[in-house]
């Protein structure tokens, strides 16, 4: 171990828990956490999925009194229809591009040999161990928020929910609109088919559509301190002291690589001794 | 003198009740049944209570198609004027005034009342016996069909003087040709009701749910005939499937009920002789559902396998109870997933703010500096 990595090593030991309290921040973003092809990816997701949304929902929801209008201000169910499949194709087009940009960024990582697990999104035992911690410093009981890597575990929970349910939206769509294809290829009685594609289809549109509105949104909206946006959707970065609170892990990761990132906070944990002494 | 004002006060009367509704056009109606019927008011009250109107409004019926068929070609039991009451209810398949030029004889609906009969719907006017008592309830002809008006669009912009003209030639009464035209031109258009039309139609009894458990208990326990699954709640499953649901929007080409229920060959006959499931005849007999299904169903790739989709969809327990269970496992899972996560925000914004993160528009932090 060189001498400057020791010094950051023992930097890293000196940082004080409430960390994230003391560092400046720039809320558009201090730290790169997402690539330009994450941003299009979330961008394409969200248009795609507002409009499927927006087309869909009058259909499952045909007796309500927004349904007609809402309907109508798309043009009428000719082209609605024609809205919601060309939507459900750029969702579609977006899940291939994301497998696609995950495979390719696993395999350059692992020929440069910086592939790291707890970087991913896989689900990892830490991950149910942080959310107890997490759950007890809410009610009090622990006093420091748990050190949480790139991926903390209500975004493994998100990106999961999410996976799973497009694959699902993407499956049962596909059934709805070549039905007598899907009859072909799929060697299962077609009443359990479709009649399990009527529910899950608009079940887990509904769903998504509430756990947009009122996690993700509050999450990266209205939470104190996000207030009154995360801006990481659009510059790919992430403000300092969030990066410190929720993904600390991945925080040392930077200290070690960025020198400019320690000489800033050498000097924040140096005020904080000064002020202790 | 006292004699003059009696005439004079008859006459103020009549003059009082011609001028309620002045002709408009000769009526085919050379044997005054007008006189009486053009009242409003015009009616009794039945046994049971219920009022009813014998008024007809002349310059409506003037309007219509059978405009021109005198009253006493369909009310044939009429013998004298004015008549008893009357326990006889015009049916549709007595012959009346056009003579057929092809067969030279009197036109009717018999035909088209005889496929009816003999479909799943079919009826007599007045049902009799155990059959009658099942019968009560299916639709006679002017359930569906109301005495239909000419083109609106037509009397709107008048009769094409380059077709009108040519009859008038020889034919030198024009009502004549305006009786003609606007009957057979009405005939030639598309006159096939909307989708919409047809569902809201259909729907008046097969989403009568009383009416069906009725129906369906008489049949069981007159006929000895076990009715269908669905019987009782088709009309709302139908409501829940893809097809109901863009075809109240409008969607020309989803199927209703007509397109599954009725052999299209000739549409018009088709639907008068609607067939029981169990029927081979019927479009919807299992021997039948895949050449029904190709109809539609994309480049006539409908097979055996596909014809499983139901059309009728349901989450009843008695109906599907795959889907039954299904939905309310689904439910547990996206209640408890959504709840869920709901909580846990709830949880982290109420730690976070005891934390001592800042309720603002973030500006440098989010923290109130100084808590440690």
């Amino acid at each position: 171990m060189s001498i400057e990595e020791q010094q950051t090593e023992d930097l890293i030991r000196r940082l004080p828990d409430k960390l994230y309290k003391m560092v400046d921040s720039n809320p558009l973003g201090d730290i790169q956490r997402y690539s330009i092809h994450i941003r299009i990816q979330h961008a394409l997701t969200f248009i795609s999925f507002f409009f499927l949304a927006i087309t869909g929902l009058p259909i499952h929801f045909n007796d309500a009194f927004w349904a007609q209008p809402l309907n109508e201000a798309f043009g009428g169910i000719e082209s609605t229809r024609i809205i919601h499949r060309m939507n459900a194709a750029a969702m579609t087009f977006t899940m291939a591009y994301h497998v696609l940009t995950m495979i390719i960024g696993t395999l350059i990582k692992i020929k440069d040999g910086t592939f790291d697990i707890r970087r991913t999104q896989i689900p990892m035992p830490k991950d149910a161990f942080d959310l107890i911690h997490d759950l007890k410093f809410f009610f009090g009981l622990e006093k420091t928020r748990p050190k949480m890597d790139k991926f903390m575990y209500k975004q493994k929970i998100h990106y999961i929910a999410a996976a799973g349910g497009n694959s699902i939206m993407v499956v049962t769509g596909a059934c709805f609109l070549f039905p007598d294809i899907v009859a072909k290829l799929l060697p299962v009685d077609q009443y359990y088919v479709q009649s399990f594609a009527r529910l899950a289809h608009p079940h887990e549109a509904v769903l998504a559509l509430l756990v947009i509105a009122f996690w993700h949104w509050y999450n990266v909206h209205l939470e104190p301190g996000r207030f009154p946006m995360q801006w990481t959707f659009l510059t790919g970065k992430i403000a300092r002291e969030h990066q410190i609170e929720e993904h600390f892990l991945d925080y040392e990761r930077e200290l070690r690589n960025n020198p400019e990132e320690r000489k800033y906070i050498e000097k924040v944990v140096e005020k904080y001794e000064r002020e202790l002494d | 003198m006292r004699k003059f004002f009696t005439c004079l006060a008859v006459f103020l009367v009549l003059a009082l009740f011609m001028g309620v509704n002045p002709p408009t056009s000769s009526a085919a109606d050379d044997e005054n049944c007008l006189m009486c019927h053009k009242y409003r008011k015009m009616g009794i009250i039945s046994p049971e209570g219920v009022r009813k109107y014998y008024y007809v409004d002349e310059p409506t019926f003037m309007q219509t198609v059978h405009s021109r068929v005198p009253c006493r070609d369909c009310h044939y039991f009429i013998k004298q004027i004015p008549h008893k009451p009357v326990n006889t209810g015009v049916t549709c398949d007595t012959k009346c005034h056009v003579i057929n030029p092809a067969t030279m004889e009197r036109f009717s609906h018999k035909p088209i009342a005889d496929v009816y009969e003999k479909s799943v719907h079919g009826r007599a006017k007045r049902p009799e016996g155990e059959k009658g008592a099942v019968d009560k309830n299916k639709p006679y002809c002017i359930f569906c069909h109301i005495n239909p008006i000419y083109n609106p669009e037509e009397r709107e912009t008048g009769l094409p003087k380059e077709i009108t003209d040519r009859c008038n030639v020889c034919h030198e009464n024009e009502e004549f040709a305006k009786h003609w035209y606007m009957h057979t031109s009405r005939r030639v258009r598309d006159v096939k009701r909307q989708g919409t039309q047809i569902v809201e139609l259909c729907n008046t009894c097969h989403k009568d749910e009383n009416m069906l458990e009725e129906q369906e208990m008489l049949n069981e326990a007159l006929l000895h005939k076990e009715m269908g699954k669905k019987f009782t709640f088709a009309g709302e499953s139908y409501d829940e499937s893809f097809h109901a649901k863009v075809t109240k929007y409008g969607l020309k080409g989803a199927a209703t009920c007509v397109d599954c229920h009725v052999d299209s060959d000739n549409y018009y006959m088709a639907v008068h002789d609607i067939r029981n499931s169990s029927d081979p005849s019927s479009p919807v007999h299992p021997d039948n559902r895949v050449n029904t299904c190709k109809k539609c169903h994309y480049h006539g790739e409908a097979d055996e396998s596909f014809v499983n989709v139901d059309p009728h969809p349901t989450a009843r327990l008695s109906d599907n109870p795959f889907i039954f269970y299904a939905s309310i496992i689904y439910n547990i899972i996206a209640y408890t997933a959504f709840f869920g996560l709901v909580g846990l925000k709830m949880l982290e914004t109420v730690g976070r703010l005891r934390d001592g993160v800042k309720l603002t528009i973030r500006n440098g932090s989010s923290w109130r500096r100084g808590l440690k």
